[in-house]
């Protein structure tokens, strides 16, 4: 049985014909025998004296633009990724220790299996493709370049040689209304106006469309180069840091990943945080009303959120987390002996008097959701250092619900009130490079539309005399990419040529 | 809810339009190839239907948004898509006889779906952006584009076996199937609408990363296995257009990049942790 393609053409014939279809082939020495005869100007024809001078520069360039490189470089790259997402990476030390035994964490480190991405042989792996990637460019440079140059335009017996199914066709008419009815149907196909070309004995018309689709393997081979340049330039010349700001406060040094101290030339004030909830309780929206303060004086304001951060000067502030910190804390203490009581409010951080006693208090730490040492849930806890005379200070956890734990020295201490502070946290980042990412993405993207779905088309036509002194058609068309398409495309054409009357 | 009972008869059209390929790939009348295909036509339409009716209420409910953020969406989601792209297929190639491949998969996803939980949930901040559709459409699509060269990869391999078998007879089903330089086209026709696809996917995910986090590219377990699936792919249109490869090792490595592409979509979610919050951890 045969199945016809839309085109009208058996299977068979069309796939040997996809052998060669798409980015051209025109280039690897791994073709098989007589493809490439329709484009015979961009056939590699490998120099045999060089061929059989085997020496090492030679075996190097074979390696780096072999296609077993390139096959093995993406399937290793493939595979040594696929480590990492089954070892999580970069994950505090504590966590590997309770997850595996020591040795193998000493084993993982020692191999960088922890941060196996940015690892000496992962790191090579990505120079490697990017070696070849290069030596691959290069080795095609030429035969790009020369596909991109104006082709013969005159319709010779040259490229006649190399044409598919050129079509002859005679005419009892003037050779003006067959050049103009001709004209008119090659319209539809190749709207752009051709190269008309005068010989002795001929006019010849060209057309040509597509032509910068031969840039498709510089864009998407380059684009991969691209995109590692501005990884590598946002990784030297940027930094990433975190920095929890205070309502009301304004920093102006962060910490960076890299545990560093960093100073930047202005600062940013939190005005306010806000977080909303649906009814259900889920989060809707997080927002930080920021202000970038330069000598004293505010030169910007923006709300930032999840998915719109603020930028100045390069530097960008991303909405991260957010939390609250208690400011102070209001205690009921009252004494167990003489039943005295007083109201202390403790500042975080600052020791205080306890009235009539001789002991002073200081808070420490603020958890919101404490457990028992037995595990039960304990609601908010209080950090609290008691100084006694002659003592050493001690820790206590108090209790905001559950005031009967909360008998300590002699003393009975009850939460009455927590002042907290809002904080919003913010992702700080800088990255020059990012820019050159996003041209080679989008470089990236043009290059593999266009490989997959343009292809460069000539079409070449002569007008003239046979001996007989009748005028004579000549035409036949090209294409390096989906040419079995082309040349149907091309032959309905042709056959459309011959009603001309 | 009215977007579910939808759904619930798109299972159902899925279902009767996969047991008509499968009759029509076994008693060979053109008259239940044509009510196959326009079954599963039918099914995709409800379940448009059913999608639009869903974006429609998350408006009604006040929480307005696409329907493409959690678990259960993005399955019915990819079912539409690999229904509606193998429906493209077999409009231009003519070839009814893989439906019988490719059509249990809108099934079994919406059935595995309809075990989901399906209630339309308000966004969390994260998922708040424009980039979303453009990035799930685009992945989506992407993944339906390699499940059908999945699907005719599978034919392939099937069909080469039994036509290799020595001494054994072609069978009346080995004729009737496509030729298997057909399948080996559609293939790789699927994979290069695919690559494309996935490529603006990875990218768009990218720079809504790089929005709302301050990283574009951070080896989270989804970014990485949608790295992987790309160079499976990749290494597969380099094999195959530079140096021929086709055929059986082109099948195989459609079926490696599948797997590959099912373990991106659905094993990070449900085995490893990361930041695509759907699925079985959060």
């Amino acid at each position: 049985m045969k199945i016809l393609l839309d085109n009208g053409l058996p299977v068979q014939a069309y796939s040997i014909v996809l052998y060669y279809e798409i980015i051209g082939g025109d280039s690897h020495r791994s073709r098989g025998a007589g493809e490439g005869r329709l484009d015979d100007r961009e056939v590699f024809v490998p120099d045999k004296e060089k061929a059989t001078r085997v020496d090492v520069i030679d075996r190097i360039w074979g390696f780096f633009t072999s296609l077993r490189l390139v096959i093995v470089l993406l399937l290793v790259l493939s595979l040594l990724s696929v480590a990492g997402t089954i070892i999580e990476q970069n994950k505090p030390l504590q966590e590997y220790y309770r997850l595996f035994r020591p040795e193998t964490v000493e084993m993982f480190l020692k191999l960088g299996l922890l941060d196996m991405y940015h690892s000496w042989w992962f790191t090579s792996c990505l120079a490697l493709l990017a070696l070849n990637i290069i030596a691959c460019t290069m080795e095609r440079y030429p035969s790009i370049m020369k596909g991109l140059k104006t082709p013969n335009v005159v319709l010779d017996e040259k490229i006649e040689k190399g044409l598919k199914d050129p079509a002859k066709i005679k005419y009892h008419l003037p050779a003006e209304t067959v050049e103009k009815r001709v004209a008119d149907l090659v319209k539809k196909i190749f709207p752009a106006r051709p190269v008309i070309t005068e010989t002795e004995d001929a006019r010849h018309f060209f057309y040509e469309k597509g032509r910068y689709t031969r840039l498709s393997f510089l864009l998407t081979h380059l684009s991969i180069l691209i995109i590692f340049i501005g990884a590598i330039v946002g990784s030297i010349f940027g930094f990433k840091g975190y920095v929890n700001i205070n309502e009301g406060e304004t920093v102006s040094t962060l910490q960076t990943r890299k545990g560093e101290n960093k100073a930047l030339n202005f600062g940013v004030r939190c005005n306010s945080f806000n977080a909303d909830y649906y009814e259900t309780g889920a989060p809707k929206d997080y927002r930080s009303d920021l202000s970038v303060i330069r000598d004293g004086k505010e030169v910007l304001r923006q709300t930032i959120r999840v998915n719109d951060p603020l930028t100045y000067e390069g530097i960008t502030f991303y909405q991260s987390s957010f939390g609250a910190l208690p400011d102070n804390v209001t205690f009921e203490i009252r004494g167990k002996n003489d039943a005295s009581q007083s109201t202390v409010v403790a500042p975080v951080g600052k020791q205080v008097d306890i009235p009539g006693g001789g002991i002073r208090i200081e808070v420490a730490d603020y958890r919101e959701h404490f457990h028992f040492p037995d595990g039960s849930e304990a609601g908010t806890a209080i950090g609290v250092n008691i100084f006694r005379p002659d003592a050493e200070p001690e820790g206590v956890w108090i209790y905001e619900a559950h005031p009967e734990r909360n008998s300590h020295f002699g003393y009975a201490f009850e939460v009455k009130g927590v002042k907290l502070r809002k904080f919003t946290g913010l992702q700080v980042n800088k990255d020059p490079g990012v820019w050159a990412v996003w041209t080679g993405c989008i470089m990236m993207v043009a290059g593999i539309m266009m490989a997959f779905f343009t292809s460069h088309k000539k079409l070449w036509i002569r007008i003239g005399k046979d001996r007989k002194g009748r005028v004579e058609l000549t035409a036949g068309g090209m294409a390096n990419k989906n040419k079995y398409a082309f040349s149907s495309e091309t032959a309905r054409l042709f056959d459309r040529f011959r009603e001309v009357t | 809810m009215s977007n579910s009972l939808l759904f619930g008869i798109s299972i159902f059209v899925y279902f009767f339009s996969m047991v008509l390929y499968v009759s029509y790939l076994a008693f060979r009348s053109e008259g239940l190839g044509k009510v196959a295909t326009l079954t599963l036509l039918s099914g995709a339409l409800v379940e448009t239907a059913a999608l639009l009716l869903r974006w429609y209420e998350s408006y009604a409910m006040g929480i307005g948004r696409a329907p493409l953020t959690n678990l259960y969406e993005s399955l019915v989601f990819f079912a539409l898509t690999i229904a509606v792209f193998y429906l493209l297929m077999e409009w231009k190639f003519k070839i009814k006889t893989v439906g019988a491949f490719v059509t249990p998969f809108p099934f079994i996803i919406m059935a595995y779906a309809s075990l989901n939980p399906n209630e339309i949930q308000p966004l969390v901040p994260a998922l708040k952006s424009n980039w979303l559709i453009a990035h799930v459409v685009t992945c989506f699509v992407g993944y339906a584009a390699f499940a059908v060269s999945f699907g005719v990869s599978v034919l392939y391999l099937f069909k080469v076996k039994a036509e290799n078998k020595p001494g054994g007879k072609r069978g009346v089903l080995q004729e009737y199937l496509p030729p298997s330089e057909l399948l080996d086209e559609i293939g790789y026709k699927a994979i290069a609408i695919g690559f494309p696809l996935l490529t603006i996917g990875i990218i768009t995910g990218a720079f809504w990363a790089n929005v709302a986090w301050g990283t574009y590219w951070s080896w989270d377990p989804k970014e990485t296995w949608s790295l992987i699936v790309w160079l499976i792919y990749a290494a597969y249109l380099h094999a195959r257009i530079t140096r021929g490869w086709r055929g059986e090792k082109a099948a195989l490595l459609s079926i490696l990049g599948f797997a590959a592409t099912l373990f991106c979509y659905l094993g990070v979610n449900l085995i490893l942790s990361g930041l695509h919050s759907y699925g079985g951890k959060s």
